[in-house]
C-alpha cells in the first residue's frame, strides 16, 4: 500500500467527491420535471397516439383506401372498407378501422401514406390502462382522439410538410369525388 | 374495327421475313407487326391489345419505327410486309409512348386510393414502368358514375377508351351489349344508346378493363387486390369446369376472377384453341351462397317431429347405429343412397364404397340419371367408353360442328365460346338443330329449326342423307361393310317426304348439312339436354353415333362426339361408380365385382342396384328403409306426379347432407351440414373428361364438415377403419381406376366395335329407322294447349344457384315465355298473367280446387308471361330452376336407362285479368302481383342478334 492510497482510504476521498458534485448541482438549472404536476412541452413533430380527422364540414376524411394498412411495418392497422350507401352519396369510406396500439411502433408511415391526411399523430401519450384490450383503438375512438387533439394532429402534418398551416391548406386537402345516386 | 381475319388451318400460308432490332424472324402473311416483334422476345407495352380479339389500335402505346416510314407505326394494327425493318425501343419511341400515357393521365381523375383497380391497374404499371412523372394540368371529365345496371358500374372518369370491354363483348362473347356512345360531348362506354345495361353479365368486360372504369357492384370498394388471398380452384356450377380464382379475405369470398385480365393479355402460354380464360355470370357473380346466412352450421336431428340441433359426436354414432340396425334387420337392399353431381370424385368414390362395401347396398344413384346416363349408357354400349371422345381444344379447331338439342349458350356459356371461336376465328361451319331458335342457332352458319319433336326425324334424315349422297366415310364402309349395309337398308325404307314433313326442314338443307359433316376433316357432334332429357333419349344418342360412324368422326384425328351434361361433376360421378350399373372406372357391375371385392377386401351384394326412379317406387312399396341423400333434392326436382314426398314419408330413416336446409332436408331424420366447394379439396371431372382440382380457400363455416369427412367418420364408426385423407382416396382411385388422374384418354377398342356391330346391331338399327314421327312430343298441339318445356337459364344452374343472393338479384322473377304468334292469338302482352294447367292433347284437365297445401300437387298455377320471339308456335318455356311449374309435368321413365323424362309436357294456358288473380302461392310464385316482368329474354339480351 502506497502512502497515496493510504490517505485516500483514511479520508474517504470518494465521498468527498460526491458531496462536491451534489453541492455544485444545487446551483445548476434543473432538467427533470415534476410529472404529473408538470408536463413537457412537446415539439410539433412528436409522434404520439394516432387519431382520425374530419374535414372542416364534419365529413370523415378517411376514404378507406387501405394504404395505411399496407404501409404499416408492424401490421397493427386493419381497415374494412365499403360503399357509403346512405345520404344518397356514393363514396368509398372505412366501415371499420382498428389500430392496435400495443403493436404500434410510432414510425408515422401510415400518416405519410394517407392520401387525404385523414391520419395524424397527436401529442397524446397518456392512455395507459389496466385492460390491454382497450388499447386496440377502433374507429369511434380514433375519431375521438382526432377531434380532441385536432390542433396537435394538424401541427404534426404541418411539421411534416404534409399540410399548410394557413388558408392555402384547403388546396392541400385533396377530396376524392363522391357522386350522388342517380 | 377491322373484321377479324379467318385463320385457315389447312391452307398453306405465305411466309414473310421481318427484321426486328437486327433479329430476323419469319412470320405468316397478315400477321400484325406486334406479333412479329413478340416472336423475337421483345414485349411492347400495349393498353388496348388482347390476344383473344382482333387489334383495335386506340391506345397508341405499342409504337415502333419502321424503316422507310416517317411516322410512328402502331404495331398492333399494322401488318407485316416482306423485308420490313422494325426498331422497337429507340429513345424516340420511348418518348412517344410516354406522351401517349401522359395523354390519358391528364384527364384521369387519379383517384387511385379509392379505385378498386388500385394495385392491379395497367395504367399505373405503365406510368411506373415508363417513368411518367410530370403530368400537365388538364381538365378532368367530371362525369357521374353510371350505377343503373344491376351488376356493373361504369365510371367514365377513369375510362381510357381502350375499347377492350367492347371488343371482348363483341368478338369473344359475340353478345355486342357494349358500345361507345356520345353524351354531353364526351365518349362513354355502356349499353347501346346509353340505356341501363342489361346483358348476360358474363363480366368479361370487368376482367379485361385495364383501369377501374368498370367495377362490380357485388364487391365494390370492399377490397384492395393485394389484400385478398387467391385460391386456384374449379367452378362447380356447370360441367364446363372453368378454372377460377377465389379471392377471399378471412372466410369471405370477395370476388371471383379467372385467367382473363390485363395480365394475361399477351397470351404467353396460350396455344391456338386454348380459349380466352373468361367466365360466365354464374361463375363470376354467383359466389355469395358460400357465405349465405341460410347455410346450416350444426347437424339437425328429428326429435318428436321437431328438428333440433345436436353436436356431431352424438349425430355420427346414432346414424351409424341406425344404419347397421337396418342392414341387420332388412339387409343391405333396404338402404339406398343418392349423391349429387356437384360432389368431388373422391367423395363419390367414398360414398359408393360406403354404400357397397360397408352397408352392402348397390342402390346408389347420382344426378346423371336426369339425362346424362342416356349418353353414357348408349356410348358404353356402342363405343365402350362412356365419355366425350374429343377435347375442348379439338372442338375449337373443328371445321364442322353439329349442335343438336343443346341450348349451349345458356347451359354451358363458356363452352359455347369455343364453338363461337371455331366459327369466327377458324371459319368452321356450325350446324344447329333445335326446335327453339337458340342463340347458337342465330350465330350458326346452318340453322335448322326443326318442328317441335322433330329432332328424331332430323337425325334419321341426316343418316339417310349421308348414305344416299354416297359421302359416307370410306374407312367405315371398308371396315364394317355389314354394319354399313344394315344402315343403308334400314334408312332406305324412310322416304324423304316423311322426314321433311316430320322435321319441317327441306330435304336440300338436310342433304347439305349431312354432306358438310361427312366431308369434314375435323367434325364434331355436340348434343345436350334437348336430346337426352326428352323421351327417346337413348335412341337419339344411338342415331347420333350412327351418324358419327358414317361421317368417320370416331376415326379422323381431331374429330369426335361430345355429350353436354348439366352439373359440374356428373361425368366424374359416373366414372367413380356413383350409379348402380357401374363400379369405379365405368366397369359393368357384374364384370368388376370380383376385382373390387379383392381390392376392398369385402363381399359385394349380388343384386343389381336400384336407380333413382326405382328407389322411389320401392319406397312407395315400403321396401326401402333407409335413404342417404347427399346434396340432392328430389322433392323439389321431380314433379309431384312422381309422389316423391309420399314415398319419402314411408322411409323409416332419411339422412340428408347438404349445405342448406332443402325441402327434402325438412323431411329427414338427420340433416348433416356439408360444405361448399370453396371449403374442400378434391378433384372434379368436366364433361370433356378432364380432371380439375378443387382447392380449399378457407375453413368450413361453423361446424359444417366436408362430405368427405362425414363419409369417413360414418365408415369409421361402423367398421373402425377409414380413409385418412383425400390423398389416400386418390391413391386408391389410382389403383382401382388406373390412369384416371393422369389424363389418359380411353381409346375406342376396335374389338368392341366389331362385337357391337355383330351382336344385335341390325335389329336395333331396324327399330331405330322404322318410321318417322316416333317422338311423342310431336303430337298435335291445338288451340289453348301448348307444349311446356323446362329449360336452363343462363343466370342459374340447378337449384343451387337459387340460394345465391347475387344471382337471385339478377334473375329471380321467372316468367313463362311464349311465342309471338301465340301471344297475338291469345291477346297476351308481356307482363300479363296467365293460368297454366295440365292438359292432354284433347283439352285441359278439369280443374281441381286448388288448396294452399304444398303437399298436394297443384293442378294449376298462375304466372306472369313474357313474349320471346325465338320460340316456335305452340311452345311455352319456363326456367327449370324455379319450382313453379314442375308439378304440372307428367313423368315418363325410360324403360332401358331409367331416366325420368319430365322436362316437357302439355299444358293449357288461359289469360287471367289482373284483378281476378286467385292464387299467388307462397313459394312458387315469386313474382309480385301486378309487377311487370323485367325485359329478360333468355335468348336475345342484345338487340343486334
Amino acid at each position: 500500500m502506497t502512502i497515496r492510497t493510504f490517505f485516500k482510504n483514511v479520508f474517504f476521498q470518494e465521498i468527498l467527491k460526491a458531496l462536491k458534485l451534489t453541492f455544485k448541482h444545487s446551483f445548476v438549472k434543473e432538467v427533470t420535471l415534476q410529472y404529473p404536476h408538470q408536463k413537457l412541452q412537446l415539439p410539433d413533430a412528436h409522434r404520439g397516439a394516432l387519431g382520425l380527422l374530419y374535414y372542416d364540414d364534419g365529413v370523415e376524411r378517411c376514404v378507406g383506401c387501405d394504404l395505411c394498412q399496407a404501409a404499416c411495418p408492424s401490421h397493427c392497422i386493419r381497415v374494412v372498407s365499403g360503399e357509403d350507401q346512405e345520404n344518397g352519396v356514393l363514396r368509398r369510406f372505412a366501415t371499420e378501422f382498428y389500430i392496435d396500439m400495443t403493436k404500434c411502433v410510432f414510425c408515422g408511415f401510415c400518416v405519410e401514406a394517407c392520401p387525404v391526411n385523414a391520419l395524424g399523430m397527436t401529442k397524446l401519450y397518456e392512455y395507459s390502462t389496466a385492460n390491454k384490450r382497450s388499447l386496440i383503438f377502433d374507429k369511434p375512438r380514433l375519431y375521438e382522439v382526432g377531434k380532441n387533439y385536432y390542433n396537435d394532429a394538424k401541427a404534426y402534418l404541418v411539421a411534416h410538410n404534409q399540410e399548410k398551416a394557413d388558408e392555402s391548406a384547403e388546396a392541400w386537402r385533396y377530396r376524392f369525388p363522391s357522386f350522388t345516386k342517380q | 374495327m377491322a373484321k377479324q381475319q379467318i385463320i385457315s388451318l389447312d391452307a398453306p400460308q405465305k411466309m414473310f421475313t421481318v427484321t426486328v432490332d437486327g433479329k430476323q424472324v419469319t412470320v405468316a402473311e397478315g400477321t400484325p407487326v406486334f406479333d412479329a416483334v413478340k416472336k423475337t422476345g421483345v414485349e411492347l407495352p400495349a393498353m388496348c391489345y388482347h390476344y383473344a380479339f382482333s387489334p383495335f389500335g386506340s391506345c397508341g402505346i405499342c409504337l415502333v419505327e419502321v424503316e422507310g416510314k416517317s411516322n410512328n407505326v402502331r404495331s398492333c394494327t399494322a401488318k407485316v410486309a416482306d423485308g420490313m425493318v422494325v426498331r422497337t425501343n429507340t429513345d424516340k419511341m420511348i418518348e412517344a409512348r410516354k406522351t401517349a400515357v401522359e395523354k390519358w393521365l391528364i384527364i384521369h381523375p387519379l383517384d387511385c386510393p379509392v379505385c378498386d383497380a388500385d394495385g392491379k391497374c395497367e395504367l399505373q404499371d405503365l406510368t411506373y414502368n415508363l417513368g411518367v412523372y410530370d403530368i400537365k394540368k388538364g381538365v378532368k371529365k367530371q362525369v357521374p358514375e353510371d350505377t343503373r345496371s344491376l351488376v356493373l358500374d361504369f365510371n367514365m372518369e377513369r375510362c381510357i377508351l381502350c375499347g377492350q370491354c367492347i371488343n371482348v363483348c363483341k368478338e369473344v362473347q359475340e353478345i355486342d351489349a357494349l358500345a361507345f356512345y356520345k353524351k354531353d360531348g364526351l365518349t362513354h362506354v355502356g349499353a347501346h344508346e346509353g340505356v341501363p345495361l342489361h346483358c348476360e353479365f358474363c363480366g368479361d368486360c370487368l376482367a379485361v378493363c385495364p383501369v377501374g372504369a368498370i367495377t362490380s357492384r357485388f364487391s365494390k370498394y370492399a377490397y384492395k387486390p393485394w389484400q385478398l388471398k387467391k385460391t386456384q380452384t374449379t367452378c362447380t356450377y356447370c360441367s364446363d369446369g372453368c378454372a377460377i380464382t377465389l379471392e377471399t379475405e378471412g372466410s369471405k369470398v370477395l370476388r371471383v376472377t379467372s385467367k382473363l385480365s390485363y395480365l394475361s393479355k399477351f397470351g404467353h402460354d396460350v396455344e391456338r384453341g386454348d380459349g380466352h380464360g373468361g367466365l360466365c355470370v354464374r361463375g363470376r357473380f354467383g359466389f355469395q351462397f358460400i357465405q349465405s346466412e341460410k347455410r346450416l352450421s350444426r347437424p339437425l336431428a328429428k326429435v318428436d317431429g321437431q328438428q333440433i340441433e345436436i353436436p356431431w359426436f352424438k349425430a355420427i354414432p346414432q346414424i351409424a347405429r341406425k344404419l347397421m340396425q337396418i342392414k341387420e334387420t332388412y339387409g343391405g337392399q333396404a338402404i339406398a343412397g343418392l349423391i349429387s353431381g356437384r360432389c368431388s370424385n373422391d367423395e363419390v368414390y367414398l360414398f359408393q364404397k360406403l354404400m357397397r362395401a360397408t352397408l352392402g347396398s348397390n342402390n346408389v344413384d347420382t344426378a346423371a340419371r336426369y339425362g346424362h346416363m342416356n349418353s353414357i349408357l348408349a356410348m358404353q354400349k356402342g363405343l365402350g367408353i362412356g365419355r366425350s371422345t374429343t377435347s375442348y381444344k379439338q372442338i375449337t379447331l373443328s371445321d364442322v360442328i353439329l349442335v343438336v338439342g343443346s341450348n349451349v349458350t345458356e347451359t354451358n356459356p363458356v363452352f359455347s365460346l369455343r364453338i363461337k371461336e371455331a366459327k369466327r376465328k377458324f371459319g368452321a361451319k356450325v350446324i344447329v338443330i333445335d326446335p327453339i331458335q337458340t342463340n347458337m342457332m342465330k350465330l350458326s352458319t346452318h340453322p335448322l329449326q326443326v318442328a317441335m319433336g322433330g329432332e328424331t326425324a332430323m337425325l334419321q334424315g341426316l343418316v339417310k342423307a349421308v348414305i344416299a349422297e354416297g359421302v359416307a366415310f370410306s374407312g367405315f364402309m371398308e371396315k364394317y361393310p355389314k354394319a354399313y349395309e344394315t344402315l343403308r337398308q334400314a334408312t332406305g325404307s324412310l322416304s324423304e317426304e316423311s322426314i321433311t314433313q316430320a322435321c319441317g326442314i327441306a330435304w336440300d338443307k338436310i342433304k347439305e348439312a349431312a354432306t358438310l359433316l361427312a366431308q369434314s376433316k375435323r367434325g364434331t357432334i355436340i348434343w345436350g339436354e334437348g336430346i337426352v332429357s326428352l323421351s327417346n333419349g337413348q335412341d337419339n344418342v344411338f342415331r347420333l353415333m350412327d351418324l358419327a360412324h358414317l361421317c368417320g368422326l370416331l376415326e379422323k384425328p381431331g374429330a369426335g362426339i361430345h355429350p353436354v351434361c348439366e352439373e359440374n361433376n356428373e361425368q366424374g360421378a359416373v366414372d367413380m361408380g356413383g350409379v348402380p350399373e357401374f363400379l369405379p372406372g365405368q366397369v359393368a357391375y357384374a364384370n368388376g365385382r370380383e376385382r373390387f371385392e379383392a381390392l376392398w377386401n369385402t363381399s359385394l351384394p349380388n343384386a343389381v342396384g336400384l336407380t333413382l326412379p326405382e328407389i322411389i317406387e320401392k319406397a312407395h312399396q315400403g321396401e326401402i328403409k333407409a335413404l342417404y341423400i347427399v346434396g340432392e333434392n328430389p322433392i323439389e326436382t321431380l314433379p309431384a306426379s312422381m309422389k316423391v314426398r309420399e314415398a319419402f314419408a314411408k322411409i323409416d330413416f332419411i339422412i340428408c347432407q347438404d349445405p342448406f336446409l332443402t325441402k327434402t332436408g325438412q323431411m329427414a331424420d338427420f340433416v348433416l351440414p356439408a360444405t361448399t366447394y370453396a371449403e374442400k379439396t378434391g378433384t372434379v371431372t368436366n364433361m370433356a373428361g378432364e380432371i380439375n382440382p378443387l382447392a380449399q380457400a378457407f375453413d368450413p363455416k361453423g361446424e359444417s364438415r366436408t362430405d368427405f369427412k362425414i363419409f369417413c367418420e360414418i365408415t369409421k364408426q361402423i367398421n373402425g377403419n377409414a380413409m385418412q385423407s383425400v390423398e389416400a382416396v386418390m391413391h386408391e382411385i389410382n389403383q382401382s381406376v388406373p390412369g384416371y388422374f393422369n389424363g389418359e384418354r380411353p381409346t375406342i377398342n376396335p374389338e368392341h366395335l366389331a362385337h357391337y356391330f355383330e351382336n344385335g346391331f341390325a335389329e336395333d338399327v331396324i327399330k331405330r329407322y322404322q318410321g318417322t314421327n316416333t317422338h311423342p312430343s310431336s303430337d298435335v298441339v291445338n288451340d289453348g294447349i301448348f307444349r311446356l318445356v323446362l329449360g336452363q337459364s343462363i343466370y342459374h344452374s340447378g337449384k343451387l344457384s337459387t340460394q345465391d343472393e347475387g344471382l337471385m338479384k339478377i334473375y329471380n322473377k321467372p316468367t313463362l315465355k311464349i311465342s309471338e304468334a301465340d301471344a297475338t292469338k291469345l291477346d297476351i302482352k308481356t307482363g300479363d298473367w296467365v293460368r297454366v294447367a295440365t292438359a292432354t292433347p284433347n283439352g285441359p284437365l278439369p280443374l281441381v280446387a286448388v288448396e294452399m297445401q304444398e303437399s298436394l300437387p297443384k293442378s294449376s298455377v298462375e304466372l306472369a308471361i313474357e313474349i320471346m320471339s325465338s320460340l316456335p308456335k305452340g311452345m311455352v318455356w319456363f326456367p327449370e330452376h324455379f319450382t313453379n311449374l314442375k308439378d304440372l309435368m307428367e313423368v315418363e321413365v325410360d324403360p332401358v336407362t331409367h331416366v325420368p323424362y319430365f322436362k316437357s309436357g302439355l299444358v293449357s294456358i288461359k289469360k287471367v285479368p289482373l284483378f281476378d288473380l286467385s292464387v299467388v302461392s307462397s313459394h312458387s310464385c315469386a313474382i309480385n302481383r301486378g309487377e311487370a316482368a323485367q325485359p329478360q329474354d333468355m335468348n336475345s339480351p342484345s338487340p343486334s342478334l
